[in-house]
């Protein structure tokens, strides 16, 4: 049965040592790539990223009958993965602790929260067999600045890679193929969500109602005022 | 279906080819190797090519290029175009055609079997194994500067390989991917560098 753990800091090298050490047979991967940024056109908003240490620091591990103890870390994949993402997604983002924001921090109009929900893979036994596979599923809370939740998004990813001789290459391969599925998918779908969709809506009809008063300019003040007279 | 080629373009000087593997399938897609294969052969010997490697490709075009995300016709194609920094972003890797590699190599046929046997006089085997590999590929090339599909060539390579075992075993290994690696690249860079050379391709809606 899968054991899902979420570890803190330093707490995942010794859990990855403790591992190796408990199991005779054991499998370890540490799933490292560097992500490419997406080539997508920002969406106009200013967006806190709260990324939870739980995901930092993410490890699976799984014990397959007759095979191997498998212990497979995300963590630095996931960082890697998703912050040039949403550096790009977005017209403006910076990295938050916590949400709701302070009562009086006007300078962020939502709070984007990843989590990692599942992860599952299957390394094949048979000859015929050829690929491993991995399927990923990731949740994106968009928050209003006050703390209420505009939408929790389920984005999944599957990926596959030929098993060739190394299996925990294969694994990792498969991992990142994964992965960039995910990225894939937030990036070109995350506004067509229907809530997302109708929150972007409201955000750019407030900006555009509260730029005339913000941003007025010297020659229209000028204007109004001979009007007046 | 035989080969055809749809257009009478041929590869100009500074212009690229990439190739990328069909992923959308759940049961098989174009090896790495063989994409490597096809990649670095089209690069070597005569009316060799400039070839974008792959991965800088995809990682270029990301998030457009991915299984879920890679155009499936031409249609999605010119839509993905129309999508904006796209086209320029097409145009900083240079590349002019993608040859979209569909098909794998699958044992169809095996048997046989060998027995071998250890005593205090010494170990041996005996007998005769026999596996028989296919491996079929197409590739379909696109041209990115006009969104059209410029056609189509294949390649289907069998190969049985055999291992007669007398006390000691010797295998005799056909290596069928690596012919069909090198009779595609052949026809690629025939396909790219010629007009001639292909049938016109199905007319649209027949079929």
């Amino acid at each position: 049965m899968p054991l899902l753990s979420h570890m803190h800091g330093a707490r995942r090298w010794s859990a990855l040592a403790v591992s190796l050490l408990l199991a005779g047979c054991s499998s370890q991967v540490i799933v490292e790539s560097s992500f490419p940024s997406p080539l997508v056109e920002p969406l106009p908003v200013r967006m806190g990223i709260l990324i939870p240490e739980e995901l930092y620091d993410y490890i699976y591990t799984e014990e397959i009958p007759d095979q191997s103890l498998w212990t497979i870390a995300l963590g630095d994949a996931n960082v890697a993965m998703l912050e040039p993402l949403f550096a790009k997604m977005f017209r403006e983002t910076h990295k938050v602790d916590a949400v709701p924001l302070a009562a009086n921090d006007g300078s962020l109009d939502g709070v984007l929260q990843p989590t990692l929900e599942k992860f599952e893979f299957d390394v094949p036994v048979g000859e015929r067999d050829k690929f491993v596979e991995v399927w990923m599923q990731y949740q994106l809370t968009l928050y209003e600045p006050n703390g209420d939740t505009v939408v929790a998004w389920p984005v999944s990813g599957y990926g596959k890679s030929e098993l060739g001789r190394n299996r925990e290459d294969a694994v990792q391969r498969a991992a990142i193929v994964a992965m960039r599925e995910v990225g894939a998918t937030i990036s070109t779908k995350f506004a067509q969500q229907p809530q997302v969709s109708t929150w972007l809506g409201e955000k750019q009809h407030a900006t555009s109602v509260s730029a005339p008063a913000d941003s007025v300019p010297l020659d229209a003040a000028t204007v109004q005022t001979q009007n007046a007279r | 279906m035989e080969p055809y080629k749809n257009t009478d373009s041929v590869i100009a000087e500074g212009e690229h080819v990439v190739i990328l593997a069909r992923k959308q399938h759940a049961t098989h897609e174009a090896e790495e190797d063989f994409v490597q294969c096809i990649s670095t052969a089209l690069t070597r010997g005569d009316r060799k090519l400039d070839v974008h490697s792959t991965k800088d490709f995809e990682d270029k075009m990301y998030p457009w290029f991915e299984p879920s995300t890679a155009p499936l016709s031409t249609e999605d194609l010119s839509h993905l175009l129309e999508r904006p920094g796209v086209l320029a972003q097409v145009a900083n890797t240079g590349v002019r055609y993608v040859v979209w590699l569909d098909g794998s190599t699958d044992r169809v046929a095996s048997g046989g079997g060998i027995t071998c046997a250890a005593g205090v006089g010494g170990a041996g085997c005996m007998g005769l194994a026999w596996w028989e590999d296919d491996s079929r590929y197409d590739a379909t090339v696109w041209d990115i500067k006009e969104a059209t599909d410029a056609g189509t060539i294949h390649a289907d390579v069998k190969g049985r390989s055999v291992m007669p075992a007398i006390i000691v075993p010797l295998p005799f290994i056909a290596r069928p991917q690596a012919a069909a690696c090198k009779g595609l690249t052949e026809q690629i860079k025939q396909f790219l560098t010629s007009p001639q050379g292909y049938g016109a391709g199905p007319e649209p809606g027949v079929g």
